[in-house]
């Protein structure tokens, strides 16, 4: 059977295409108003693992644009659904990974993008206003990819977000939030895209960053809450970001992470012995490939794609 | 699996029937939640949520504005919270009623109590929900100095009953923070003042009666860290000094190192929280001394009867070493 903590990469490879290509299954049903985030954590994970061919690419470009809405230039989480920069961020980064960005028509996804700050710099998700740092993060990072960042008012996002800053050195959803692990890497995130990472104390975050690992080796998202495979990527990408990864136990964590896997049908679970998923799969890979486990291509820990596709668009300016 | 998949086939179908016959209605959702909780299905009611909610906007918004509707949209949302009580769609509409509403009522404070009693309901069914405390917060903007005092008092049985809950502190934390904003810059600042002094050293004689029964609980911690941050400074500033002439700073930092020498002294228990707890308190020891320069020397000079700092480290969370060793300069 292997060692015991062995990632069974063919594994999850064939239970990736497999959720993919049965879009009438139960977890796709269920998952119908994301589809988009669910390309873009099942694709991503394929590329880490070295099997991006292992789909259609012009099957998925077709489909990814049929989400799209011309008249707003947001993308929609499924085809005819309301756009929203959640799958706008998503379509902009599953494109990335097929380099198709020539399908897009940029300035007009900036426009829709643009459109959404508000005058104290934050970012709302879509046309009904809620306001969240995540929406900072996703409009900062879709479009540093299509390289019209100076388009929104970055100093003033930039501001909205330190105020997001909390007395333990995290971040919250909005000023005053509790500090939370998914939050603060949006945040960190958003501050490393926009080469403003100074206004992070880097000690004090990483203290609250670094208690985030539980007994079991796993990270949790907040104090007092169980481990959680995708804390593996919010946490650990903002500690690589602001170079304290060396705080926790590495190798506790990838174990943690080795034993979320189901390695008889393929995929990854949320902890231990629960049902799988696309979401904590990509987690779980993207989690291991910073850690920089074998067979894993690295990934970008503020943009969130293999390390090479980030090169190739910033490395390559393209229009 | 089968019987799912067919049954929510059907009620999206029924779903989007009576939607296009005549608009959804609070009575579909009556049918359909309570059935989908059989099947444990939170996520099938995302899906149907995030539907719902964008019809409702678009029928606020299609309509005359009419505060009876706008009240019927908060009862939508109860019900909706009431099987999905993470949806942050939901608790998004909410909050975009309510700032509609305020234009409007006189009687705003009723209301965010009625919210808040909300907040405290879902909380009691959902642990540590994030939008549901958020939403909490979010109101405090909109209340006067009395009702950030009461929601203080209120809150407190809540918290005592689930002193692992972090987001009922934060909650605390800011309505503190509230009354030091109101210090600040309001009429009544002098009163929000003396209030905030008050609660602030009733919060922390309270947080440590919790520390010493409950062992080995990070948010009672963490909530200690909060409250001493601001105490420390606030009594340096101080020019009052004790019975034995001692500062206060150097009163209040002699009892908070009683309190980590009798942490370590603890006898160990099965569930090992002993250890957890020696471990936090060492780690709070180290978070005070670490504000400021000052406090430091304090600090290391009241240690030496238990160890040094990074003794007292060293021997409580060993696993930690590279945060401690890192932040000791050693």
């Amino acid at each position: 059977m292997g060692e015991q903590g062995e990632l069974a990469a063919e594994k999850h490879v064939r239970y990736i295409v497999t959720a993919e290509k049965k879009k009438d299954s139960f977890e796709s049903l269920v998952m119908e108003h994301l589809r988009a985030s669910g390309a873009y954590w099942g694709l991503t994970t394929l590329d880490l693992l070295h099997k991006l061919h292992a789909v259609d690419a012009a099957e998925v470009v077709d489909w990814i644009m049929s989400c799209y809405h011309p008249e707003s230039g947001g993308f929609g989480g499924n085809v005819g659904h309301d756009p929203h920069v959640l799958y706008t961020l998503s379509a902009v980064q599953v494109l990335c990974l097929f380099d198709r960005l020539d399908v897009l028509d940029a300035d007009k996804i900036a426009d829709y993008i643009t459109g959404l700050q508000n005058e104290d710099g934050s970012f709302s998700g879509d046309i009904w206003g809620e306001v969240d740092t995540r929406f900072s993060y996703i409009s900062i990072c879709t479009l540093s990819l299509l390289h019209r960042l100076h388009k929104i008012n970055v100093e003033k996002a930039v501001e909205y977000i330190v105020s997001c800053k909390n007395l333990d050195g995290g971040f919250g959803a909005m000023p005053g939030g509790e500090s939370h692990a998914g939050q603060i890497f949006c945040c960190v995130g958003a501050l490393a895209i926009t080469g403003s990472l100074h206004h992070i104390d880097r000690d004090l975050l990483g203290w609250w960053l670094c208690e985030r690992q539980c007994r079991d080796g796993g990270l949790n998202g907040r104090p007092e809450k169980l481990a959680d495979v995708c804390y593996s990527w919010w946490v650990l990408s903002s500690l690589i970001i602001i170079d304290r990864v060396h705080w926790i136990d590495k190798e506790k964590l990838a174990k943690f992470i080795l034993n979320c896997q189901d390695k008889e049908n393929g995929g990854i679970s949320d902890r231990p012995d629960n049902a799988v998923d696309i979401y904590h799969t990509y987690f779980g890979v993207a989690g291991l490939s910073l850690m920089e486990y074998p067979g894993v291509k690295p990934i970008d820990p503020a943009y969130a794609l293999p390390l090479d596709v980030v090169n190739r668009i910033f490395l390559t300016k393209q229009q | 699996p089968n019987s799912q998949f067919l049954f929510f086939e059907f009620s999206w179908y029924f779903f989007e029937l009576n939607v296009h016959i005549g608009g959804w209605s609070t009575q579909v959702l009556q049918i359909l939640f309570p059935i989908s909780s059989l099947y444990n299905a939170s996520y099938f009611h995302t899906r149907l949520i995030v539907t719902v909610i964008v019809l409702c906007r678009k029928m606020v918004l299609s309509t005359n504005f009419n505060l009876s509707h706008l009240k019927d949209e908060l009862r939508l949302c109860a019900l909706i919270l009431s099987y999905s009580p993470k949806n942050e769609s939901t608790w998004s509409h909410r909050r975009w009623v309510i700032k509609n509403l305020a234009q409007h009522l006189q009687d705003m404070p009723e209301l965010i109590d009625k919210e808040s009693l909300l907040v405290k309901d879902m909380a009691e069914k959902s642990k540590m929900n994030y939008r549901a405390w958020r939403h909490r917060c979010w109101l405090i903007p909109y209340m006067k100095t009395k009702q950030v005092l009461d929601e203080l008092n209120k809150s407190k049985k809540w918290a005592e009953l689930h002193v692992a809950d972090n987001c009922s502190f934060h909650y605390r934390r800011s309505l503190l923070l509230a009354l030091l904003d109101g210090a600040a810059n309001r009429e009544d600042s002098l009163i929000c003042q003396s209030e905030a002094y008050l609660m602030w050293k009733e919060e922390l004689r309270w947080n440590e009666t919790l520390i010493r029964r409950y062992q080995g609980r990070e948010s009672l911690w963490n909530h200690r860290r909060f409250l001493s941050q601001w105490w420390v400074q606030h009594l340096l500033s101080c020019e009052e000094t004790s019975l034995s002439n001692e500062s206060l700073a150097d009163l209040f930092l002699s009892q908070e190192i009683h309190l980590l020498s009798d942490c370590l002294g603890a006898p160990g228990d099965e569930f090992g929280e002993t250890r957890v707890q020696v471990e936090l308190a060492a780690l709070y020891i180290l978070w005070i001394s670490e504000q400021d320069a000052a406090v430091k020397g304090k600090v290391e000079e009241r240690l030496k009867s238990v160890g040094s700092l990074k003794e007292v480290l060293a021997r409580a969370c060993p696993e930690k070493s590279r945060l401690w060793t890192h932040l000791l300069h050693c």
